[in-house]
């Protein structure tokens, strides 16, 4: 087992088949990362952001443009993918038809020329923990969603790699056997304590599968940190509105100085909200920027809450929780509540936003305006 | 009452049928009853005669009908064997790899069936007297590249197409070459889609008359053009006709038969994709 570190990536792709020009012709800008022994690595990012790409560099089936990538202490520049001792777990599960799923699993150790007895031994060894001991006689063909992506992770798994790299593993599977799937890969990686690389577009699963994430965008990395570094201090815009479900609400937003109290206000609403004290430093009369706000932080005030009425616009029922959208100028706003009431299109409700979980973005650039310290 | 009425429909369609298999093998059927009969009854229009094997002593012991049948042979079997050394590797690379004008480059290859043999055969002709081409096996397996390369490229394409990236990239990880991935893997897995496309080849090589009628003359001589020869400036022998046809339609029907199921499936395979 050991560490990654890439240092520098770049990759660009050579568009000159194409007809088109293409602008931002850099799959992956400037990439840094290092992922420490056995953690757990997410790349999330909205497809096309170039995180599988980054993926297959690291496991030497696509050429790196510049940059070094380290696996422990190695450098991997050149090395052919079977030298680079990764287990790669892939998105269409990639099996060999022809084989059924025990020649699947034993596939990679017969290729390095392993003792028979020694790929039994092992193969028996992965299978109650991908829980496929009763598949090992059957063809692809004739395997579900789930579970060929177990076989596909067992083959990952057998040649007992230093670094395992999973491309969106879950993303062919239907609701309830992703979830499902998504469980096992935790308990496995538990079990194994391999470093791992996820790539994944779903931020559901980067948040509960993995030690840190990375988010991506046009080839950039955004912010790299623990699911709750990224949820709680996003850097940007960008990171902001792509972590949490549904995502956080960003308006934007003008600043207005009454009484000696700043109040965050929209066009075309009676909105008002508090500015934090402690944004007060950066801020002006007047200042115009972008204001995010977490659904759960939007609050339904009593009846004797100090709070705008505003009128819901729309109200989803999903069960253990209820989500009421209410327009605030042309965007429509979410709070999510454990309210039991059932509202409906049109109710009153008093709107509370709780001022100190509000996070501010630069009107342009998107970046997050901090508080002076 | 639903149950009757699907039956008599079941007889109607099936009546059908069999008209059109009369309608559709009645030349064939034709064929080889006049092969059986001796040039005196040809013409009879009963089914009525007395059968005879003299047709099939005279061509196929007393003339040169067995070397025409191996010219055919080694040149519809020799184009099909070259298209299968082009066109898989080509068909490769026009699935997995972008170049500029990849579409383009397909397209002409395929259009290469879009011209009547007849509308190119008289350049051909004037080139290949030039190049010495003319009246060879090797010429006339250059030339026949025209009809079994763009159908093997484009089936086996769909194929390739069809067949994961993935695939590649695990064996890639697993410690395979390119050329091992290529040959263990991608090969058996394109087979069906091979084998019919070229069998398909070799029928239409078989049956090809214009190319050799112009390109080849006493060397190379291949059945479909041999059997003009039964029908001489004098003298027409209707009953060998039939008998050189007849044998020479039947390595493409064996082949067809054969491998009926691996044909349809082969060529309907490649171009659905769900």
């Amino acid at each position: 087992m050991a560490g990654l570190t890439l240092n520098h990536i770049y990759k660009r792709y050579d568009n000159s088949g194409k007809k088109k020009k293409v602008k931002n012709d850099f799959a992956v800008k400037d990439l840094n990362l290092v992922c420490e022994q056995g953690e757990f690595i997410a790349l999330l990012g909205p497809s096309g952001c170039g995180k599988t790409t980054t993926l297959r560099m690291i496991a030497g089936l696509e050429e790196i443009t510049d940059g070094e990538i380290y696996i422990g202490e190695r450098l991997v520049n050149n090395l052919h993918p079977k030298d680079r001792n990764i287990g790669l777990a892939f998105e269409d599960y990639a099996m060999y038809p022809p084989l059924n799923v025990y020649g699947n699993v034993a596939f990679n150790l017969r290729a390095k020329g392993v003792d028979k007895s020694e790929i039994d031994r092992r193969v028996r060894e992965i299978a109650p923990l991908m829980q496929i001991d009763d598949l090992l006689e059957k063809m692809p063909v004739k395997l579900s969603g789930g579970q060929k992506q177990r076989v596909n992770i067992a083959r990952a798994i057998i040649r007992e790699p230093e670094l395992l790299l999973m491309d969106e593993p879950l993303s062919h599977l239907d609701g309830k056997a992703r979830q499902a799937m998504r469980t096992e890969i935790k308990r496995l990686i538990n079990k194994i304590k391999c470093t791992t690389v996820y790539v994944t577009h779903d931020q559901l699963e980067a948040m509960s599968l993995a030690d840190k994430i990375a988010i991506i965008n046009f080839g950039v990395l955004q912010q790299f940190g623990t699911p709750t570094e990224v949820y709680d201090d996003p850097v940007n815009e960008f990171v902001a509105s792509f972590i949490g479900e549904p995502p956080m609400n960003i308006l934007e937003t003008t600043i207005i100085k009454k009484e000696g109290t700043f109040f965050f206000t929209f066009s075309n609403s009676n909105l008002e909200i508090a500015v934090p004290q402690r944004y007060y430093s950066v801020i002006s009369d007047g200042f115009r920027c972008k204001m995010g706000v977490r659904p759960m932080d939007v609050l339904i005030g009593g009846p004797d809450s100090q709070g705008t009425p505003e009128k819901i616009a729309t109200f989803e029922n999903l069960g253990d929780e209820r989500r009421i959208g209410i327009h605030v100028g042309d965007i429509l706003m979410m709070l999510i509540t454990e309210d039991e009431k059932r509202y409906k299109r049109g109710d009153i409700i008093k709107l509370e936003v709780r001022g100190e979980k509000t996070h501010l973005f630069d009107i342009t650039t998107g970046d997050r305006i901090r508080e002076k310290k | 009452m639903k149950n009757k009425k699907q039956r008599s429909l079941n007889v109607l369609m099936n009546i059908l049928l069999i008209l059109y298999a009369v309608f559709a093998l009645f030349p064939l059927i034709w064929m080889l009853l006049i092969s059986f009969k001796s040039d005196t009854e040809v013409f009879t229009t009963t089914f009525l005669f007395h059968p005879t094997l003299a047709n099939y002593q005279e061509v196929l012991l007393r003339s040169d009908y067995v070397r025409y049948i191996r010219d055919s042979v080694i040149v519809a079997g020799g184009a099909v064997l070259v298209s299968i050394i082009v066109g898989v590797p080509a068909a490769y690379a026009l699935a997995r790899y972008n170049f500029p004008r990849k579409e383009e480059l397909a397209f002409q290859i395929l259009s290469y069936k879009f011209a009547p043999e007849i509308l190119v055969v008289l350049p051909l002709f004037m080139i290949y007297q030039k190049l010495g081409l003319y009246d060879s096996y090797f010429g006339l397996i250059w030339v026949y590249q025209l009809i079994s390369l763009p159908l093997l490229i484009w089936v086996v394409r769909g194929y390739f197409e069809d067949i994961s990236v993935e695939i590649e990239y695990a064996a890639q990880v697993d410690g395979y070459s390119w050329y091992q991935i290529f040959f263990k893997m991608l090969v058996p897995l394109i087979k069906p889609g091979l084998v019919s496309s070229a069998l398909l080849a070799f029928i239409f090589a078989w049956n090809c008359f214009t190319f050799p009628l112009i390109l080849s003359s006493n060397k190379v001589y291949p059945v479909t053009v041999a059997i003009m020869k039964y029908l001489g400036t004098d003298s027409a022998h209707y009953g060998q006709l039939a008998v050189a046809s007849t044998v020479s339609a039947l390595p493409a029907m064996i082949f067809a038969l054969c491998i009926q199921k691996h044909l349809v499936r082969g060529l309907s395979f490649g171009a659905v994709k769900g």
